[in-house]
């Protein structure tokens, strides 16, 4: 019993301890002048700039994602564990690191120059490089968990590699590809070392919420806690969507392998 | 042995609170004194960074026992506020441009930034170098067609530096004590002396300091002979 009560009182003490710094964005001013400044040019540039910004990342790792994803799950080959592992690597990689590697790769005299250096595809490919490993993680775990027994059962059926991609294995694997898809998107829109390193910081061009709440932090209290509040918004949304497409993919494969009368591979 | 051990922690750890508690002191400075006042103070703390981001984080109570801007308006708001002691100026610099030593966007002059396509970087307003950048643009008669070029606002100047020390951009407005610590990288271009701002350093005691003599014994040794001789060596002049 009392191990019982230190328990509950860790759970409020870290409860309290992760929510606080949350709840007093909102309660710091008052939420007539947050609202007040979500009118602000400078929040509102921000604001399209980062949706922008994470839009295009997200679509670019899902049009290149997906298919790795699927193609390093179902296949085993030599380097498997090597490739997943290099995949991950910017997942670990410091954000300042990831910046002066993107800097090394494709600045102007890179080993891949290029003079995308100061744009929104400058920023996209900051982005896109910190956030794309959770999606591909992610993806790989989701497809693995898919009964291959589904997918041959099709293709028996006559459907082609193609066909059996689309109509089985997308659908079952679709809560997971989705929570990946959180994940990154999240990733990305708190995105802010690499890109302040690699994309410089301009409003309407560069300056994402994350950096323009660094840059505003000095001169207007207020503006940074508006788009602190929506990035926290934006954030919770986000973890619900996780919640949801993650319960979505157990249900499914349960219910496929009460169906089919197979039992679910891990 | 263990026991030894323990024994030798302990008296190491004595040593080191003794030792921060007589003469190390925090020092927030703004960024372009970053080379010269670790050597002036090896053993103080630093945290370096914009003057205002410094500013800020005082104001929300950083605990810092020495403030010392790129200007004088920000310890001034500071003393203002009674959150430090009033400020003395301690040096004085000069805003130049700088370009990659390639220069690729041949950069010559103040009017060959207004040429279509260089990409320029400057600080941010409210960072000293930014608001002192502005004050020469709006002398130079081509602040619009400067304004248009530039690509990035940075947080501090040597953010600027770095992005043109990298060759990224094609010129930026720096301190001329900054170019001198990447000679190798930047090629300097002097801003004539009648769009020159006036750029002086303020440093203040922090009021909320523990260690207000050691404070003040720092801000005094900036202004004593071999301060201000570190300082000049630095490309820095008197105030």
């Amino acid at each position: 019993m009392r191990w019982y009560a230190v328990c509950l009182a860790a759970v409020v003490v870290a409860l309290a301890f992760l929510l606080l710094p949350v709840v007093a964005i909102f309660v710091h001013t008052s939420p007539s002048h947050l609202v007040d400044q979500l009118s602000n040019p400078v929040v509102r540039d921000a604001f399209v700039v980062s949706v922008k910004t994470s839009v295009l990342a997200q679509l670019l790792i899902l049009i290149v994602g997906t298919p790795a994803a699927y193609l390093i799950a179902t296949h085993r080959f030599p380097g498997r564990a090597l490739v997943i592992t290099l995949v991950e690597l910017p997942l670990v990689l410091p954000p300042a690191v990831a910046g002066i590697a993107l800097l090394a790769a494709f600045g102007r005299y890179g080993l891949i120059g290029t003079s995308i250096g100061f744009t929104q595809t400058a920023v996209t490919v900051a982005v896109a490089y910190v956030a794309s490993p959770l999606y591909v993680r992610q993806a790989v775990a989701a497809f693995e968990a898919t009964d291959p027994n589904l997918a041959a059962a099709a293709r028996t059926l006559g459907a082609g590699p193609g066909r059996t991609f689309f109509r089985v294995v997308l659908p079952l694997a679709r809560g997971g590809l989705a929570a990946g898809l959180a994940l990154s998107f999240a990733r990305g829109l708190g995105e802010f070392g690499a890109t302040i390193m690699f994309a410089g910081s301009l409003q309407k061009v560069t300056q994402t919420l994350p950096l323009a709440i660094y840059a505003e932090f000095d001169q207007n209290f207020d503006a940074t806690l508006a788009m602190s509040g929506v990035l926290i918004v934006i954030s919770i949304v986000l973890l619900v969507g996780l919640r949801i497409g993650l319960g979505w993919q157990r249900s499914n494969s349960t219910q496929s392998s009460s169906l089919f009368g197979l039992s679910a591979s891990s | 042995m263990r026991l030894a051990v323990c024994a030798l922690a302990a008296a190491a750890l004595l040593a080191g609170a003794a030792q921060a508690a007589t003469t190390r002191i925090t020092v927030y400075a703004a960024a372009s004194l970053t080379d010269v006042l670790p050597k002036l103070a090896p053993h103080d703390r630093y945290s370096f960074g914009g003057s205002n981001a410094l500013a800020a984080q005082i104001e929300a109570g950083a605990p810092a026992d020495v403030f010392a801007s790129a200007n004088t308006k920000l310890p001034a708001q500071l003393h203002a506020k009674g959150l430090c002691s009033k400020p003395v100026v301690f040096a004085r610099n000069e805003l130049v441009v700088v370009v990659p030593s390639r220069n690729p966007a041949h950069v010559t002059s103040l009017r060959s930034l207004a040429r279509p396509g260089v990409k320029i970087v400057v600080a941010a307003a409210g960072v000293p170098a930014g608001d002192y950048t502005a004050k020469v643009l709006a002398r130079t008669g081509l602040e619009a067609a400067i304004e248009r070029n530039v690509v990035s606002r940075e947080t501090d100047v040597r953010e600027v530096l770095a992005k043109v020390a990298l060759g990224e951009a094609d010129a930026g407005f720096v301190y001329a004590t900054d170019a001198r610590t990447v000679a190798g990288k930047v090629k300097v271009v002097r801003i004539p002396a009648r769009a020159q701002p006036v750029v002086a350093y303020g440093a203040c005691i922090v009021s909320s300091s523990k260690h207000g003599a050691a404070a003040s014994a720092f801000i005094r040794s900036l202004l004593a002979p071999r301060g201000q001789a570190t300082l000049l060596r630095a490309g820095f002049l008197r105030p």
